[in-house]
């Protein structure tokens, strides 16, 4: 089994499914904790993808200058 | 002898005669084909007049331009036309017939228009104009893209003309710091070689041409050039062949040869060709750069709005949470209150519900008790009528019964004056019952008799 790469983008799109079905009430109250409980983790991890990314990118252009 | 006459008075003759024959000044169409300056500023030339085919030569005279008029006319003619006089030039003098001693006939041209050799060479550029567009090859270099980054550059030039330092000090003077690979294919830039020599370094570079971005054609720049040693079929020709971008830098401020014209790109002077050059790099560079950092921006966008992307999510799960939890919780608040309130509902409903049964019972009962009564009613009715009725009947019939009865009452009977005669309690109902001598009993409505039987009566 391969660990599954961590997608930016899918992670975006679950919290804001996540979101979105919290606010039309959507999920039930058996899963609203574990679903919150992974949009969480998903921002943070999100968050963190975004400061390396910054982080990279800064430090390519400053590899270019 | 007396007709005998030296050398001199000879010549002398014929220069008179020369002169009172042709005194006057003539314009003469001619084309140099020799033409030099003496050290004290005297001009010689030779004219000749070609036969059609372009070849041969069928008129050839010398000429020559004192000095006090070779100044005048030379800067005339070259302010006027941007080219200097030289072999090859057709042009329209203005000369006289001369005659010396030692130099024998000669023009000495007092005047050069310059306006003729203007035309002819308007008239022979355009010849090789229309010939190369003609072959449809005109525009063919003009055709290939310049190179982004041309560094490998290949120059035709003279060694020694001031041209090709200035282009390479202006080149490798960049104060961009790019480093240029340059190879010189030497070539002579001026007079009757020019075409042969320019041709075969285009070849020499074409061989190799997959080392070189561009091939440039320089030479020293300013007015002083002739510009019609690039107004040349073959020149231009191969230029337009060629399988590289050329680069003109022939040098002239009025006007373009056919070789500028359809050179891929042209330019006045060799340091502007450089200019060229260098900011052909540069302006890559800068587009590079300029990319990279508009990747930079999009990329600090897109990392910044997927941020904002995030921020918002995470801002607004914690209340949407809550707010989901408090609906959920009003919304079970709600879901007892209904349940509340459906049981109270309920119950009401089912109270005036048990009303309404009981009122339909009663009045169900009711209506069916009085169905009942009058189905009892009915059946009483039909009781009472068909009692009455087999009453009635049995009554007629009673009556009848009674009346029959009445009849056949003995007691009436007898009370109609009939007796019953009986013998030993038997009625008797026949005559032949008794004898004489038998004792009969005789009953009356009030006693009987007992009578003895004396004799027989006949029958009726």
């Amino acid at each position: 089994m391969t660990k599954k790469e961590f997608s930016f983008n899918d992670a975006v799109l679950r919290i804001e499914e996540i979101l979105k079905n919290i606010e039309s009430g959507e999920p039930d109250i058996d899963r609203l904790s574990s679903e919150v409980k992974q949009a969480s983790e998903l921002i943070r991890l999100c968050q963190k993808k975004l400061r390396t990314t910054e982080e990279e990118i800064n430090s390519i252009f400053k590899e270019m200058s | 002898m007396t007709g005998k006459l030296s050398l001199t008075e000879l010549q002398l003759i014929i220069r008179d005669s020369i002169y009172l024959a042709l005194p006057d000044f003539y314009w003469v169409v001619a084309e140099i084909s020799e033409i030099k300056v003496n050290y004290s500023g005297h001009c010689y030339l030779e004219l000749i007049e070609k036969q059609d085919d372009d070849t041969n030569v069928k008129a050839k005279i010398k000429a020559v331009i004192w000095s006090n008029r070779y100044g005048f006319i030379k800067s005339f003619f070259e302010n006027s036309a941007g080219e200097s006089l030289r072999e090859g030039f057709k042009v329209l003098v203005k000369a006289r017939i001369e005659y010396h001693q030692l130099f024998g006939l000669s023009l000495v041209i007092t005047d050069i228009d310059p306006a003729f050799t203007i035309g002819e060479m308007a008239a022979k550029r355009l010849q090789i104009i229309k010939k190369l567009e003609q072959e449809g090859v005109f525009g063919m270099n003009k055709e290939l893209d310049l190179p982004l980054v041309p560094q490998r550059v290949a120059i035709i030039s003279s060694r020694n003309a001031a041209g090709y330092s200035d282009f390479m000090n202006h080149l490798n003077d960049n104060s961009f710091g790019y480093i240029f690979y340059t190879a010189l294919f030497n070539a002579v830039m001026q007079g009757n070689e020019t075409e042969q020599s320019v041709i075969s370094a285009l070849d020499r570079i074409a061989a190799n041409a997959d080392l070189f971005d561009l091939v440039v054609i320089i030479r020293g720049g300013g007015s002083q050039s002739d510009l019609s040693w690039f107004d040349n079929y073959n020149i231009a020709y191969h230029v337009t062949q060629f399988p590289l971008p050329v680069i003109t830098g022939i040098g002239h401020d009025r006007d373009m040869s056919v070789t500028d014209m359809v050179a891929g790109k042209s330019l006045k002077t060799p340091t502007a060709v450089a200019d060229f050059i260098i900011s052909c790099v540069s302006d890559t560079e800068e587009h590079i750069l300029g990319i990279s950092s508009e990747i930079k921006e999009i990329a600090q966008e897109i990392v910044e709005e997927n941020r904002k992307r995030v921020d918002k999510s995470k801002n607004t799960l914690a209340p949407v949470t809550r707010i989901f939890i408090s609906e959920v919780r009003n919304s079970l608040t709600e879901k007892i209150f209904v349940i509340l309130n459906r049981g109270k509902e309920k119950s009401y409903k089912a109270g005036i519900i048990l009303a309404n049964l009981h009122s339909r019972m009663s009045s169900g009962a009711r209506s069916s008790v009085t169905g009942k009564e009058k189905m009892i009613e009915g059946l009483r009715e039909n009781l009472v009528s068909h009692t009455a009725e087999l009453l009635k009947r049995n009554d007629h019939k009673l009556t009848a019964f009674s009346d029959t009865l009445v009849i056949l009452n003995p007691e009436n009977v007898l009370r109609r004056g009939y007796t019953i005669t009986s013998m030993n309690g038997r009625i008797l109902k026949s005559s032949d019952e008794v004898t004489g001598g038998d004792l009969i009993n005789t009953d009356f409505i009030n006693g009987s008799i007992t009578s003895r039987v004396t004799g027989e009566t006949d029958n009726d």
